[in-house]
Parts: structure tokens; sequence; C-alpha cells
């Protein structure tokens, strides 16, 4: 599992999500920027009605691909806090299913760092969201996460 | 030896369950485990193509090796944000 700094916010919730106190609560007195990101749910998808979503997640596996995100942007970007929380469960129109926020000393870095771990989160966390329609639900459409080739040279198992 | 596995999104609704044991022979892989579970339930098979699977919650290649007690999960594609 990855390291994660000691006042970052790595969680999954079925509660609704405290976006102010989770942007406050992230921002030092040397940081000079706080980038957020509020994913929320719409009223449609392809085109038809959504009524509301559920969410469920690996949810162990989900909190250790979220704090290796977190890892990364500490690698890559000048940052100095990031928040990542998802909800789970039922969530209606316009609430929040995942807030990211990220604090640094100037902008770029968060605004980049911010955008890199939504990027990610919805490529390689085990979440999945159901849709529910007036005429029945589906599970969404999503991105198949990179897996590791072979683990030798020998030819896999055939489809 | 005895390993757990997990199902997660509509593969769980095929399966008709979220989680099982599973026994299977020493030097079992992962596709081997996936061919068993499909056993009994046949309209797993059409998922393989679009499953990633996961050993001890990180990303696993199909022809990895299993140990006793691994948690194999099988994830369709990811759907969060």
């Amino acid at each position: 599992m990855a390291n994660t700094h000691a006042n970052d916010r790595i969680e999954l919730t079925r509660e609704v999500i405290p976006k102010a106190a989770l942007a406050r609560d992230i921002r030092g007195n040397e940081d000079g920027a706080v980038a957020t990101f509020d994913g929320c749910v719409r009223n449609h998808s392809h085109g038809r009605a959504t009524l509301h979503l559920e969410y469920e997640a690996y949810e162990s596996m989900a909190l250790s691909k979220m704090r290796e995100i977190a890892h990364e942007l500490h690698s890559h970007y000048a940052i100095n806090r990031v928040a990542i929380v998802h909800r789970l469960g039922r969530l209606e129109i316009g609430e929040t299913s995942v807030f990211i926020a990220v604090s640094s000393a100037h902008r770029a870095a968060a605004f980049d760092a911010c955008r890199h771990a939504i990027d990610t989160l919805k490529k390689t966390v085990p979440i999945w969201k159901k849709e529910y329609f007036a005429d029945g639900a589906v599970w969404a459409d999503g991105e198949l996460p990179p897996a590791p080739g072979q683990t030798r040279g020998t030819k896999p198992a055939s489809n | 030896m005895l390993v757990k596995v997990l199902y997660f999104g509509r593969l769980k609704e095929v399966s008709g369950a979220p989680e099982e044991s599973v026994e299977l022979c020493d030097g079992a892989r992962i596709e081997d485990l996936f061919t068993q579970c499909a056993l009994s339930r046949p309209e797993l098979r059409k998922f393989r193509s679009s499953l990633v699977a996961a050993r001890n919650r990180e990303f696993a290649a199909w022809d990895t090796p299993l140990d006793p007690g691994d948690e194999i999960g099988f994830l369709p594609p990811v759907s969060g944000g």
C-alpha cells in the first residue's frame, strides 16, 4: 500500500461529502492555492433521464488505489496536501459523488494534480456506478483498468 | 487449496453472489480459477474479455499463480467518479 502524507484525506463514505470542510482543512499557511474537483450526479445519461445512481466499490482495494493516486501526486507535483473522497450507495441528482482537493504554494501544480487525480481515479479505482432510469437500470459503461500482462513467457489461456 | 473470489458490478448479478470460496489444485492460476467459477455459471464466460483480475487487492495478470488464502477479485470496467 502506498504511503500517504499524514494530512491527506483518502476516504470512502456513505454520507454527504463535507466539501467545504475538506477544502478548508487541507489548506495550510504555506499554500497559495487549493484546486478542487466536484464530481456530481447529472440528470441524464446517453439521452435518457436519470432518476438516481448507486455506487459500489471493492472497498479495501479502492482505498489502496486512491492512496496510490495521492502518493503519485506528491511524487510528481509540487503540492502539499490531497483529499480524495468518494461516496458510495444511493445518490440523488445534484449530489457529489467524488470530491478532490489539492493544496499547493502555486496554482499550476494544484490544477494539474487535481486533474491527474480524477482522470486516474476514473481508470484505476474499483468503483462501479449503476444508473437508474424510469424504465430500468444499467451498470454504466466504464474503463477497463490497465492490468499487468503475462507474468512469464507462456501463452495465456484463450478467451 | 482454498481461495476467496469476489464479484463486482454486473458480474455480481451474473454470479448470483458477491463472494465464494473455491477449492483449486495446487499450481492453479487466475485463469484456471475463472474457468472453474464459470463451470457452474456458463454465462460468466462472455464477460471474460472485458474483465480484469485482482489478486490480494492488486491488479494481476491472468496467468498469475495462486496461493492458498488468496483473495481474487473479478472486476468489470470501472465507472467511479
